[in-house]
């Protein structure tokens, strides 16, 4: 998988909104990393740090909350487990394809930063 | 001041963006558009060529080649009166919906039937990134080893059809058909299997009336 050039797009994505806002500096950034999605999550910390570095938002860090995938049988009405890392499609009791819920998660979910004007107070808005 | 912002966004919005134009240009167009998938050497551009020879006649077709480097592959499908278009990625190991965009605007590719992305000899990267294409085909030789469904589930797992290419050789390896087979299928319980050899042309038939189905219920619906 690409960390590095997720962790590129995700950065521009961030600094494009904090851009919007005047000039400011990334602090924290958020986001969701499925465990289907074929991103491994330390690579992704470590992209991370590659493409700020020297930049104005060195130091901005980076959290990432892991979704797990839910699988269900249809047929045996009933939540699968598989082991970690595997990518079971059919039920390991009837062999019924799985309905697979989540999982896929690569989302940019909240971005934390502080801009140069004089006003104190903190600001939640909602960015398209 | 201080700013928490909360968005819920795609981190790979902008490439999906891309593609979802590419999407509908290819619809606006009426051309099956097809990602091929594989590890170098599996017989993309092999298999490219060998359906060139069977389908050029009744369809218009077109290829986007994508690799690190030199024009060879896109050399051999011009070769055969067939337009095709080079994308050199620099370094990069998969094609994106801009490289593609590119492509379109740089050759005349448009219009045509079948338009054939042959992605960069890679089983992993290119599997997350959407080029506008109606399915991903994945290609694995009998050379390759049996166990390599199960060792890269993503590519498996997504691409509508699978394609075992070098039949032939299956002699001379030892090649468990039966056991992939039915990884790929537990993978990808909703998939075509294919299994063929561009050389002897055996199994060919299949993938061509694949293809010229796909293209005809792409065209009703």
């Amino acid at each position: 998988m690409h960390e590095m050039g997720i962790a590129l797009e995700i950065y521009r994505t961030c600094r494009e909104t904090v851009s919007q806002h005047g000039n400011g500096r990334l602090q924290h950034v958020k986001i969701a990393v499925g465990e289907l999605a074929a991103v491994e999550p330390d690579l992704l910390a470590f992209g991370w740090e590659a493409v700020i570095a020297d930049t104005i938002d060195d130091g901005a860090t980076l959290e990432i909350e892991w979704c797990r995938a839910d699988q269900r049988c249809p047929a045996c009405d009933s939540a699968k487990e598989r082991s970690e890392g595997s990518w079971l499609r059919l039920c390991p009791d009837c062999g019924t394809p799985l309905e697979v819920r989540g999982g896929d998660e690569l989302d940019l979910l909240q971005i934390s930063f502080e801009t140069d004007d004089e006003d104190m107070s903190t600001t939640v808005g909602e960015s398209a | 001041m201080k700013h928490v912002v909360t968005i819920r966004r795609k981190a790979l919005a902008a490439s999906e963006e891309h593609a979802r134009t590419l999407r509908s240009r290819f619809a606006d167009a009426r051309a099956l558009v097809l990602n091929l998938i594989s590890s170098p050497g599996s017989g993309k551009t092999t298999l490219l060529e060998r359906t060139v020879d069977r389908l050029a006649d009744r369809c218009r077709l077109a290829v986007i080649e994508g690799d690190v480097a030199t024009e060879r592959d896109a050399d051999r499908i011009r070769a055969l009166g067939v337009p095709a278009h080079q994308v050199l990625t620099g370094g990069a190991c998969h094609l994106d919906a801009r490289q593609i965009e590119t492509a379109l605007e740089t050759a005349d590719l448009l219009p045509a039937d079948i338009l054939f992305i042959e992605n960069v000899g890679n089983l992993i990267c290119p599997t997350t990134y959407d080029l506008g294409e109606d399915f991903k085909v994945a290609l694995l030789s009998v050379t390759e080893g049996d166990d390599k469904p199960f060792k890269y589930p993503a590519i498996f797992s997504r691409a509508e059809v699978t394609v075992i290419t070098k039949s032939d050789l299956l002699p001379h390896v030892p090649f468990d058909m039966a056991a992939v087979t039915e990884h790929v299928a537990s993978l990808n319980p909703g998939g075509t299997l294919l299994v063929l050899s561009s050389t002897t042309g055996d199994g060919m038939d299949a993938w061509c009336n694949l293809l010229l189905g796909r293209l005809a219920d792409k065209r009703r619906s």
